[in-house]
């Protein structure tokens, strides 16, 4: 089984352009409830993440005031050249590479580096162990 | 982060350019154009104090003070009358002119005249007057609201860019403290400089006391010198000051003006911290201290 088909596709998932703002990253966080959401430039390339952790990180370490945050590009605070998969790989390796990396969530790019979906743990693994019991 | 830099003049005067690693600009002139004659004696004035210091400089005075306390206080020459004695300061000095404008109507004239145009501060983030700012072309100077946040000016530069215009210089004048008080938070000046635009300390506003004088603003000019040293220590690209040959009989900000007998004073203790800031630089490098963490 393939990434492609249990990933979620562009517009289920938050995706932002570089220059949008922390307030609004989160705001798109909370529509899709995922704990991700995916950064990308004018032309669809994927720049960058940002997580629950990335936000957790920077509470703790910016101390600065959260107006002041909210207001910052949400690049300035995510993981620039994320860990990303493509489209075409498959389903198992990517879910290993997840527990490799302690991470729920992984971008996914097809072969020009375009963002092209999410692949989420949880259907992820509804799938698998569909496949399984198929 | 891309840092930008500003060329304000065109045509027939010597372009000033603004920016990271340059010498400081001295924006200045009297608050409000008052006549001809004092308009030419300002600018003749200022022009050899520069000259001397070496010292680029824009200058700035304005045609309509649309934000007094009073409504028969001097409220300027008007559009025409004001747009057409700046350049003819222009033309007799060769030196780029500034002034602000209060409504949007006003922007095309403004900016067919000045090298660059000024956004009040108590209109930083009216989208109309950015729209307006933006559609001249001109570099613009966009004050900080003395209510604003420093991060939030962002907002405004976006407003600006998004109009198409991306020469912008950013000032502080001060930040209200309660009621008639400003303060001056120096973290403002690198905040604002984040958004990868020079940035500008304006002293003679800072030191304002906004109208507490009844109906008209007062002022505490004997701190510009130490304003004026620790925002040039802090860094900024451009010292922004009103200066006057007589305060006391100012036709506009008479109590925040700095006396023109002091100009050459301040001026030269501003071009020696920042001239020490940029030595410092040059051989430590640029500030990075804790920055990982933010």
């Amino acid at each position: 089984m393939l990434v492609s088909h249990v990933m979620l596709v562009l517009g289920t998932f938050p995706v932002l352009k570089q220059d949008e703002i922390v307030k609004v990253c989160l705001e798109k966080m909370s529509h899709y409830r995922l704990g991700i959401a995916c950064i990308v430039d004018d032309s669809g390339l994927l720049l960058g993440i940002f997580t629950d952790g990335d936000l957790r990180r920077k509470l703790l370490n910016a101390q600065k005031p959260i107006a002041s945050f909210f207001v910052d590009d949400v690049l300035d605070h995510g993981t620039h050249n994320p860990l990303r998969i493509k489209d075409s790989d498959s389903l198992a390796s990517s879910v290993e590479l997840m527990e490799l990396h302690h991470v729920w969530d992984l971008p996914v790019v097809d072969s020009s580096s375009k963002l092209v979906g999410l692949l989420h743990l949880h259907p992820a693994v509804k799938a698998l162990l569909q496949s399984h019991t198929a | 982060m891309v840092s930008r830099t500003l060329v304000v003049g065109y045509g027939n005067v010597t372009p000033v350019t603004i920016g990271k690693g340059l010498p400081l600009v001295f924006i200045g002139g009297p608050c409000a154009i008052e006549s001809r004659d004092h308009a030419f004696f300002m600018a003749e004035r200022i022009s050899k104090i520069c000259s001397r210091l070496g010292i680029p400089w824009i200058y700035k005075a304005c045609y309509d003070k649309d934000c007094r306390s009073a409504p028969d206080s001097f409220h300027g020459l008007g559009v025409d009358h004001g747009l057409r004695i700046l350049s003819d300061v222009r033309d007799e000095f060769g030196v780029p002119v500034v002034s602000d404008f209060s409504d949007p109507a006003w922007a095309p004239a403004t900016g067919d005249v000045c090298d660059m145009v000024q956004v009040p501060a108590y209109l930083c983030r009216q989208t109309s007057i950015l729209k307006a700012a933006a559609s001249t072309n001109r570099p613009i100077h966009l004050k900080k609201g003395q209510f604003m946040s420093p991060w939030n000016m962002k907002n405004s530069v976006r407003k600006i860019e998004a109009a198409g215009n991306h020469q912008i210089l950013l000032a502080d004048r001060g930040t209200f403290f309660g009621y008639n008080m400003l303060v001056n938070d120096f973290t403002s000046l690198p905040i604002m400089a984040r958004t990868g635009y020079p940035v500008s300390f304006d002293a003679t506003h800072s030191i304002q006391l906004p109208t507490s004088m009844g109906n008209i603003s007062g002022g505490q000019r004997e701190f510009i010198p130490n304003l004026v040293r620790a925002a040039a220590a802090c860094g900024i690209q451009a010292l922004f000051m009103e200066t006057h040959n007589d305060p006391i009989n100012a036709m506009s900000d008479s109590n925040t003006v700095l006396d023109l007998k002091y100009l050459e004073y301040v001026l030269t203790h501003a071009k020696a911290i920042h001239e020490a800031r940029l030595n410092l630089i040059a051989e430590l490098g640029e500030d990075s201290v804790h920055l990982e963490e933010k």
